[in-house]
């Protein structure tokens, strides 16, 4: 049945040559833990990049319960993580998995930098792989808001007060962060907006071109 | 690491292996032109990858059911006593703010300035290390700057980190989302419904009274606010459920947390201190 | 064993029942992935069903009325209920058309109709009927369906204790 449906399907489009080139190549001895245990570092990138999965997972089930408004937000947070089945774990796996993220990307990025993969041809991949991990560091600051208790409201004043201090435009900025003066309604709809939204759209597209590179130019040869 | 390393193979390790300098653009050779065993990425080498996640994954889990996730009391723009704090990885920026050269006349370069450069020569760092030599220990220069970042982030978080816990016992704090969940805890063992900590829009009981008067001239009004709600001091609504009449005849009298709530034995006479704890009294909470 | 099946054995391809390394490894690694995806998104669809499997509450009874104000002729007439919807606590108003059946009997029907959930009214075409403003459907006074609904309006449970009416949660029409 499967078989059938895939052959219709391929007569049409061949796409047997698509996931055959990412299924079929040929990973060298140097990064595999199997035959030197040292090259366990070389699973941060793929460890990131399965947590990141959890995160977006984890946050899309998320939004079926948060409000992102300052009267209901805290309450829907409390409300789905102790009173809705699982809800503790489901938030853990987000709250924790932000911070896990952070760690196996810094791991994968001190790898990448001591065994020196950044440099040419790769020099390209290497700044895709900078903007994500800003996009990341964005996400965790703009996520640190959303349940607004008081630990999320002081620590975007202090974070927006920083952007403030740019000359010439960062009272602009602030005034975009804040979405008016203060810290209040507009800001949480405008924090979760690009939580939500602007920053996983731009991952997911950095991510594509991240590995796209990586296939087309090999992981780094053996030092 | 480079096995069977060797000259007269098809390919010749220097720097990177797979696509040879000023032909252009060239189809990496397949790795089976490599020394050692290669694999093919699915199934054998992801199975392998798919281990390691395994035992991450596992770990992760029972973390996320070990630990509940934080949540504090709900955000209070007046809340004075609360000690900000971002997440830890962005720490070693908070801390490094802190430092003179970086802070007031020089925020920007403490902003802007050093940020920039360290975040900028990492995202450029190929350009900046032009060189072929990949092994760490023959590049001195960018291995040395890295680690000295490194151990520079490092020192900052614990610096910050341990400011904070240094902060909190001073002022006698606990953080807060370990108070709530402790409220939460006792309030379930003694049987009670789960407290709601949003902020009711509590209303002070009996404004008109003559001691609100008296409130707002012995400049209660001034730590404590004009709706009780409290700022640098606690805040009064539903102080009645807390003390008794007595106990804040005392508290008036003779202050309370080492002058924190000063003492107002002589500013007020004894019936004005009586008819404010009285009125306070009323000021109780469902 | 004769020589015979020997011979046809042979000439056919070897049979492996066993399965392939490269087969093990493909199996290995989808039961992996799929712990690793299990793993992960059971908590969250527990998570995500968890409306579903929340044992409904029953629905208490509010008073609504003095039995004494109850005629033949259907009357509007609202009240309020306490509702929990997750973190929103409120009072929402409900509405109920309470009368006195022909068996003596006092109901009250919900006046949302079942056609397509418009509110209907009682008597606003001096059919003595229930009309419904938007397409025409129309009931009787105990809430059958004459036109273009197909099924009769619900009632609300009712009880009737120390001379007051008492509404609960909606149940399906019992007098048609």
């Amino acid at each position: 049945m499967f078989k059938t449906v895939y052959n219709w399907i391929d007569e049409r489009l061949d796409i047997t040559p698509l996931w055959r080139d990412v299924a079929d190549h040929e990973v060298p001895e140097h990064v595999n833990p199997a035959h030197h245990f040292s090259a366990f570092v070389y699973c941060f990138g793929g460890l990131t990049f399965f947590i990141t999965v959890i995160q977006i997972l984890s946050g899309m089930f998320l939004t079926m319960y948060y409000v992102p408004d300052i009267i209901n937000a805290y309450a829907s947070v409390d409300f789905l993580q102790h009173q809705v089945a699982f809800g503790q774990i489901v938030r853990g796996m987000h709250h924790f998995g932000a911070s896990l993220v952070i760690v196996m990307m810094f791991l994968h990025t001190l790898r990448v930098f001591f065994t020196g993969s950044y440099k040419a041809p790769r020099e390209m991949n290497w700044v895709v792989g900078m903007l994500i991990f800003f996009i990341m560091l964005g996400l965790g600051f703009t996520g640190y808001l959303l349940p607004w208790d008081n630990k999320a409201y002081y620590a975007t004043k202090v974070g927006v007060e920083i952007a403030a201090s740019v000359p010439f435009i960062g009272d602009y900025i602030a005034d975009f962060l804040y979405g008016g003066d203060i810290v209040g309604a507009q800001t949480l709809t405008r924090f979760f907006a690009i939580h939500v939204f602007f920053l996983p759209g731009a991952l997911i597209a950095m991510l594509a071109a991240h590995f796209l590179m990586i296939r087309r130019q090999g992981i780094s040869g053996p030092l | 690491m480079a096995h069977g390393h060797n000259s007269n193979e098809k390919v010749v390790y220097v720097g990177d292996t797979r696509v040879k300098k000023g032909k252009g653009f060239q189809t990496p050779p397949d790795y089976t032109a490599f020394p050692g065993k290669s694999e093919a990425f699915i199934p054998n080498f992801l199975l392998k990858e798919w281990m390691v996640g395994c035992v991450v994954l596992v770990g992760f889990l029972t973390w996320c059911i070990a630990e509940p996730p934080p949540l504090g009391y709900p955000a209070d723009p007046t809340n004075a006593a609360f000690i900000p704090m971002p997440d830890w990885y962005f720490l070693f920026l908070y801390q490094f703010l802190k430092y003179p050269y970086v802070s007031q006349d020089y925020v920007l370069l403490g902003t802007m300035g050093v940020p920039a450069i360290m975040f900028g020569a990492l995202l450029l760092a190929p350009f900046l290390d032009t060189g072929k030599e990949r092994r760490f220990y023959r590049r001195p220069i960018a291995s040395s700057l890295m680690l000295v970042t490194l151990a520079g982030c490092v020192y900052l978080t614990v610096v910050s980190w341990d400011h904070y816990q240094h902060m909190l016992e001073k002022n006698g704090q606990v953080p807060e989302h370990h108070e709530r969940e402790e409220r939460v805890r006792e309030a379930i063992e003694e049987g009670k419904p789960r407290p709601n900590f949003m902020k009711k829009t509590a209303a002070v009981i009996e404004p008109d009274d003559p001691a609100a008067t008296i409130a707002q001239e012995a400049a209660c009004l001034g730590c404590h606010a004009a709706d009780l709600g409290g700022a640098s001091g606690p805040a009064l609504i539903g102080v009645g459920n807390r003390l008794s009449k007595e106990e804040l005849v005392d508290t008036i009298t003779h202050g309370r947390n080492n002058g924190a709530m000063p003492a107002f034995e002589g500013q007020l006479s004894t019936e004005e201190i009586d008819q404010l704890a009285t009125w306070l009294s009323k000021q109780t909470q469902e | 064993m004769s020589n015979h099946e020997q011979h046809e054995t042979s000439h056919r391809p070897v049979q492996r029942k066993e399965m392939s390394r490269r087969q093990f490894l493909s199996y290995t690694l989808g039961g992996t992935t799929a712990f690793m995806m299990g793993g992960a998104v059971l908590p969250m669809v527990r998570f995500a069903v968890d409306p579903l499997l929340k044992k409904k509450d029953s629905g208490t009874l509010v008073k609504v009325v003095e039995e004494s104000k109850i005629t033949s002729e259907p009357q509007e007439f609202k009240f309020k209920i306490h509702q929990v919807d997750g973190w929103y606590e409120s009072d929402p108003e409900l509405v109920a058309w309470i009368s006195k059946g022909e068996d003596g009997k006092i109901f009250a029907l919900s006046p949302v109709c079942k056609h397509l959930g418009c509110t209907i009214f009682w008597n606003t075409k001096g059919h003595n009927e229930y009309d419904c403003p938007c397409h025409d459907a129309r009931y009787s006074i105990d809430g059958k369906n004459l036109a273009v609904a197909n099924s009769p309006l619900d009632e609300y449970e009712v009880v009737v204790q120390d001379g007051f009416v008492y509404l609960g949660p909606i149940i399906p029409n019992t007098r048609v």
